[in-house]
């Protein structure tokens, strides 16, 4: 069986991937993308020539058109490279221009995807997508959104962890420094819950036409959940808050970007309080502010120095805002039933990148 | 900045040496010379940190200047 290789660093764009002669037998292919660490521990599925060609089908770009360089080794993700590792991770054919428009998302100089892919932090991909596909696509918007269960959830997120390890060369304990990673490296996809928001879609938040579809990639360092059966928005508000705060955070330290996944009941409590996605920033931003004599005394001091120029002299008793401003509170609806949504932690020094789908 | 004759070089941490060495391979500078000092950094006292600069800054030096001639 011939099958195309796994994309290597620093190949020119226009150069097409190497078709490799390989094992036909299941087992004995996978031992080879294990040996040559081609893939994220899960077996994959074939990237023959046949299932590639496929997937090239529903993009109207060249297979050779660069996408983007992919930090930390900086290969360069062709069009026809990043349908290898859709093929690989499973994808549908249709995903494949969402795939690109990540790959686009991840390469933005305020993403800052070097750091994120060679960091010891946990940081992962989460990638938001926003408007019409999603439904098309039936990426899961609802229950269980971030679990399992979603072809296109589970397989879009992991083709992105592909390209980032294959192309952009950051094998664990190689290039990816990461002390624990988490989950959410595997795969860390959903998307917007529109018809359950009381506010206008990410993407239109973001400046798109409603009609127009988006990928929206967060450097997330993990979910903590957060159930309450807080009956008003100031209460909700409140407890959301407090979970923001915590002592060892990168967004702290640095002024990050924080993300909150606003549940669609906690969502209607917001709403029927008359809340817009400003106020809800506007409240959380103050609510959230801690004590700086809450971190560790060295990380108290590294953060005298990075956000001195932002907040001036900073004592132990200064409030500490998570964000340089309130607008850098990321919020999106998302889930199913339930008093559960879940604070998205960030990376820090990272911005989310919002790019139109094809 | 080698090219440019001035010295050119990247301190890592021994956890670090590998990522250093392979970003070094991927921006095709290979010979980037790497100075690996101990790890970790980040439990140490800030006089812990001083003794092992002061311990490695000769060697540093050296790596630099070695850098800047070729």
């Amino acid at each position: 069986m011939s099958a195309g290789a796994a994309p290597q660093p620093r190949n020119k764009a226009t150069e097409r991937a190497q078709l490799i002669e390989a094992p036909d037998d299941f087992d004995e292919l996978n031992r080879l993308f294990e040996e040559r660490r081609w893939s994220d521990g899960l077996p994959i599925v074939p990237p023959t020539r046949e299932r590639v060609t496929a997937m090239l089908g529903r993009t109207r770009r060249a297979p050779d058109s660069l996408v983007a360089a992919v930090a930390p080794a900086f290969g360069e993700a062709s069009v026809e490279r990043i349908a290898i590792n859709a093929v690989m991770a499973g994808c549908k054919p249709d995903y494949l221009p969402v795939l690109i428009a990540a790959v686009e998302a991840i390469a933005a100089p305020e993403f800052n995807l070097q750091a994120i892919q060679a960091t010891t932090n946990p940081v992962a991909v989460w990638i938001i997508i926003s408007g019409p596909v999603a439904q098309r696509l039936k990426v899961n918007a609802g229950m269980n959104c971030l679990g399992q269960g979603s072809w296109a959830n589970a397989t879009i997120g992991r083709a992105l962890r592909l390209v980032l390890q294959n192309i952009g060369g950051a094998l664990p304990g190689e290039m990816d420094r990461a002390t624990h990673g988490q989950p959410g490296k595997f795969s860390f996809c959903c998307a917007e819950n529109e018809a359950e928001s009381p506010w206008p879609p990410l993407h239109v938040e973001k400046g798109f036409a409603p009609d127009q579809n988006t990928v929206t990639v967060v450097g997330a360092s993990g979910t903590v959940n957060m159930n309450t059966h807080a009956k008003d928005a100031g209460d909700v508000l409140r407890v959301i808050a407090d979970t923001m705060a915590h002592g060892p955070s990168n967004d702290y330290w640095i002024g990050g970007e924080p993300w909150i996944i606003i549940s669609p009941e906690h969502a209607h409590i917001l709403g029927r309080d008359g809340l817009a996605k400003t106020d809800v920033r506007q409240r959380l931003w103050e609510l959230s502010r801690m004590a700086a004599a809450r971190m560790a005394v060295k990380d108290y001091e590294r953060t005298q120095r990075a956000r001195h120029d932002e907040l001036g002299e900073i004592g132990p008793a200064t409030l500490l805002p998570i964000s340089p401003r309130p607008d850098l509170i990321g919020l999106v609806v998302a889930g199913g039933p339930g008093t559960h949504s879940v604070y998205v932690p960030s990376f820090g020094d990272t911005r989310s990148v919002t790019r139109a789908i094809d | 900045m080698a090219k440019r004759g001035r010295a050119a070089l990247a301190v890592c941490s021994t956890a670090f040496t590998g990522l250093g060495r392979a970003q070094a391979r991927s921006l095709g500078h290979p010979e980037l010379p790497i100075a690996v000092i101990p790890h970790p950094f980040g439990i140490r006292t800030r006089e812990e940190v001083r003794r092992i600069a002061e311990q490695c800054v000769a060697d540093i030096a050296r790596l630099a200047a070695g850098s800047k001639a070729a």
